[in-house]
This record gives structure tokens, sequence and C-alpha cells, in this order.
């Protein structure tokens, strides 16, 4: 069992809307010239959710479930800082009250998992309350690991361990290396995530990268994210796919940092079942049983 | 001798205000978080820089993202941004307002993302009577420019003038362009993704060993630098075979993901024919304010 700080943790609510999807021009040009419509960001996404596939959607950072943001631009701030993936979340107005549902992820929004009835009655503009928990947490035997946006039921069921040595292991789908980290450097850490670059799609084949999976969890090799994200050599970060891809180049899946270490203690080992699908019990994945 | 469209290229005005550096109000903290996790409280971006030109060494100030000389700012976030995305390196500034109206000087960078700036260079007289706020026109020239013969090519944020100073040569297809130092995808940080037509892109200087490995410690602001495998027609990223050259415009960064910036100017995908490709030829001299007779080489 991996020790951690979890029961000093503040769990304090925060929360937002539903986010009606926008478009900033009527149609955007792709890496090479091509124009597209972006659709998938913001609103009420019906048919991708977490444990979907990343890529192969005709959409641009396609966000599974719902997405909702706060308009005071402070409150959203908090929400985004305070949040932590597998926080549980309630709608409180509209026909969908009561309706419980999990954080999947955080884009430009959070990222809210619901099962299909309860999105079935869900409006744009309805009111969701996330009980914020995991802002905070530590590894204590591994003082040297950054943790970022895990909440104490994420890290307790990712199935990390500890291996001879001393490290700890982490099971992932993929690892990716630094050239393949594009938009998002600019931003920390604690804030959203930063997209893997998928424009040589030749290359994200040959490296097996198209099945990836909303939810999975990778590792990022010479990576530092404990402060800020950049090079590395050695660090390794554990980060989750929370979005898919895009047209745009620079752009693609998105990567969460969850844990980060600037030395070698972090030992990624490839298992395909390692997507937060298979550790959280996401109301989309759950049927009627969920409920 | 290159041969360009220059002469169907159109020269406008666009124009900035002097933009004052700004901190956030308190209880917020000044300090920027260094990679390593160290905060500092230094001098940031914007503002009148009196003592970082153009042609001086980009590493190593007590600064946070340094932007040289004057950086200018348009308030209408639309003017703003046809400031950003008409102006190119080496067109034309003149002070409107102020002390020093009627001095000219010389666009040479544009910053990215948060100091979202076109940075200008004066010469020091006219550094030293110039306001916060003073009005900056551009005679904006280069947005079109091509290279005849080179169709696949993306020239950008690039005077005609410039390019024609450069030392740039075409033989068999191909363009060799005289830069200080190439460099590899992964070097590259915050700009990756943005916007390659009003912003810049940031080499990641923290990685231990990375400086030396790829001839940086001596980096001047306005030199010449390739990116291997980089595509940067709209928002910049990795491509292989591609090849994009840019221009550095802004002093180093303490912060993980950040470093000095480069405001792109040529960019091609490398295609089966091998045209169209640009092929850096190394010269340490390659530097903008030596060629332009600006900054530090005054």
């Amino acid at each position: 069992m991996i020790r951690t700080n979890r029961d000093k943790l503040v769990k304090i609510a925060v929360g937002g809307e539903v986010s009606p999807p926008k478009l900033h021009a009527p149609t955007q040009a792709d890496s090479t010239g091509r124009s597209f419509i972006s659709i998938g960001m913001a609103g009420i996404v019906y048919n991708a959710q977490v444990g979907d596939l990343a890529f192969g959607w005709k959409a641009d950072h396609i966000e599974p479930g719902v997405s909702i943001h706060n308009p005071d631009e402070h409150a959203d701030y908090a929400m985004h800082y305070l949040t932590c993936v597998g926080n549980d979340a309630v709608v409180s107005s509209g026909e969908a009250a009561g309706a419980r549902g999990l954080v999947s992820g955080e884009h430009a929004r959070l990222l809210i998992d619901f099962a299909a009835d309860d999105l079935d009655r869900l409006n744009i503009g309805d009111k969701i309350v996330i009980q914020g928990y995991g802002v905070g947490l530590e590894l204590l035997d591994f003082p040297q690991i950054a943790v970022r946006k895990c909440s104490p039921a994420l890290i307790e069921n990712m199935r990390l361990e500890v291996n001879r040595a001393g490290q700890l292991v982490a099971p992932v789908t993929h690892t990716l290396t630094p050239r393949l980290m594009g938009s998002g450097l600019e931003l920390i850490p604690e804030f959203v995530d930063q997209d893997m670059v998928s424009e040589d799609r030749a290359l994200i084949e040959e490296l097996g990268l198209l099945d990836l999976r909303l939810g999975d969890l990778v590792a990022i090799l010479d990576q530092d994210h404990s402060y800020g994200r950049g090079l590395r050599q050695g660090g390794v970060v554990i980060g989750l796919i929370n979005h898919g891809d895009s047209a745009m180049t620079g752009h693609g899946p998105g990567v969460m940092t969850l844990l980060s270490c600037p030395t070698p203690d972090i030992v990624p080992v490839i298992d395909a079942r390692a997507n937060i699908a298979n550790y959280l019990p996401f109301p989309s994945r759950m049927g009627s049983q969920g409920k | 001798m290159l041969q360009t469209n220059k002469d169907k290229l159109v020269k406008i005005s666009v124009m900035g205000h002097i933009d004052s550096p700004v901190f956030p109000p308190v209880p917020w903290t000044p300090h920027f978080i260094s990679r390593d996790g160290k905060p500092s409280l230094l001098p940031y971006v914007g503002g009148i820089v009196y003592n970082v030109r153009v042609g001086d060494p980009a590493l190593g100030w007590a600064g946070e993202v340094i932007e040289p000389a004057a950086s200018i700012r348009n308030k209408d976030p639309q003017a703003h941004r046809a400031l950003k995305v008409f102006s190119s390196i080496g067109n034309q500034a003149v002070v409107m307002t102020g002390r020093a109206r009627g001095a000219k000087g010389t666009v040479t960078g544009k910053s990215g993302r948060f100091a979202d700036h076109v940075i200008i260079d004066f010469p020091p007289e006219t550094l030293d009577n110039l306001g916060l706020g003073d009005s900056i026109l551009v005679r904006a020239c280069g947005l079109g420019l091509a290279i005849d013969g080179f169709p696949g090519l993306r020239v950008k944020n690039l005077s005609p003038e410039l390019l024609e100073q450069m030392g740039v040569t075409a033989q068999n297809g191909r363009l060799q362009v005289p830069v200080v130092a190439t460099l590899p995808p992964e070097m590259m940080g915050a700009g990756a993704g943005l916007d390659s037509d009003g912003g810049a892109l940031q080499i990641q200087t923290g990685a231990p060993g990375a400086l030396e490995q790829y001839g940086l410690t001596g980096l001047r602001l306005g030199d010449v630098i390739a990116i291997h495998d980089y595509e940067a027609f709209q928002a910049p990223g990795l491509m292989r075979g591609a090849m994009s050259i840019g221009v550095v415009c802004h002093c180093d960064s303490m912060r993980a993901g950040f470093g000095p910036g480069m405001t792109v100017i040529l960019s091609a995908r490398q295609d089966r024919s091998a045209a169209n490709v640009i092929e850096p030829v190394r010269d340490l001299n390659a530097n903008i304010a030596r060629i332009l007779k600006i900054g530090a080489y005054r």
C-alpha cells in the first residue's frame, strides 16, 4: 500500500455550470490548409466517454462527457486548481438535479462523467458542484515525487507498487518521448494539460499510439513537471489522457500531469489495463447499476 | 541573388504604444518559480529596457523573459492582432508622440502568449527620450513574401530587405540559410502549438548540459537558429523532415519549458522531390543585429 497524507487533506466545494460550445471563428485551417469546424469541446458530449479511443473522432480536442466552467473568472480558477481526477460531482439544478458524476479530467473546462440517462436530462447551464479533494496530496515515502490533480481514490487505485530498489512502479499503457510534447509547455502542471503532437500521423502509427484511449495513464520520459513542464534527462512524468486528438499542428491528445519525478525513481511498466475507467466507478461505464 | 515577389507586397501602417511592465495585485506573489522550485522577484516583460539590446547575450541576465529595447502593444485586441501579424523583422518603426517624436527604430521580433509584444530596437538616445504610452507606428511590410522557385516554403515575420541581406542562397532547389545553431524538436518549449505568425517559440534552456550540447552558451539576441523536424506553417510542432528557421527575439527564463524566444521566419516540409528544403549552414555571424547594424552593432 502506498502511504499518503490523505487524512490531512481538506475536502471543499467548487463548481460551475455546463458550458455551451462556442465558435471563435466559423472555420479554422489545419496544418495543410484544409478548413475544419471545431466541434467536441464544451457542452454535453453524448457519445464519447472516458475509456473510448482518443484518436479517430471527427472532432477537435474532444472532451468526453460533460464540460463545465464557472462564469466568475476567479471562481473558475478555484475550480480548476482545487479539483482532482476522481472527485465526486453532483448536479444541483435543473431536471437532472441530484445526478452523480465523477471528474475524469481537466481541460479548458472541468470534464465530468455521467450515466447516459443523466446526460439525457442535463441542460447547458445546469449547475454542478464538485467535492474538491486531493490538493496537497503527498506520497509519504517519495518526497521527490510531485503529485498533481490526483484524488486519493485515484492514487490508491492506480496499482502503484514499490520495487526492491525502492522505486515507484506505475502501470501505463504507453510511453511518450519529449519530442512528442507540444502545446501546454507555457502552462503550469497545476493547470490543465499538455498536448502530444500528432500531426506526423505516420510517426504516431509507428510508435503504436493510435490505440490510445481517453483515461489512459501514460509515462513521458525525460521530463520534469515538478515546477512547470520541461525537459530533464532521467525525469519521469505519469500523465492522464484527458481529451481527444486535434487537427492543429503542435496539438493532439491531451496529457494531464499526475506524478512527476526529476530523478528515475518512477518506473513505468506497460499494462493495457492502465486506464482510469478500470480504476474508478465512472457512471457512463457502470450502466444503471452504478446509480 | 534570390528572386522574390517583394514588388507585390503591401506596405501598411500598424500601431502600438510603449507598454509598461505589469505585476499581479496583492496578495498574489510577484515571484516566478524556477524549474527547481525557487522563487525569484526579477524584472519581467515589457517597458523600455535601456541596457539589453538585440545583438547582446540572450542568456545570463537577472531578468525573466526580458525583451530588448522597447516593447509595444495596442490596447484594442483586434488592432493588436494586426500589429502582431503584420509587423515583420526589419520593418521601420517611427515614434509618433512624446519627446522622441520622429525617431526611427527597427522591428526585431515578437513575443508569444503572456508577453505578447512587438519588440523594437531604438538608438540609446531615443530610448532615453521615450515615455511609457508613446505611440509607435510600424510601417509593416513582409506579409505575403515568397521566394521564386519555392512554392512550398512559408516565409513569415520577415521584411524583404532583411531576407536579401541574410546570405540566403538557392542551389539545386534547396535554400541555404546561415544559422548559428541547429536544434532538435525536443528543445522547443513554450509556444509549441500556439502561433507562428504573431507569437514566439521558446528554446528550453533548463535541461542540464543542453546549452553546451547544442552550442548555445554564447546565444545572442538576433541569432538565426534552425530547428529540424519541426514545422511552423501555422501552429508550430513536430513534423519529421520539416525544417524551420527562427530569430532569437527575447531573453532566457528560469521557468521549466521556457527560454529565449524565437520569431519564426521560414518553414518548409520535405517533399519527395527534395524541393522546397531548407538547408541550414553553420555561421556564427548569422545575427540580425550584425546584418542590420542595429542594437549592439550600431
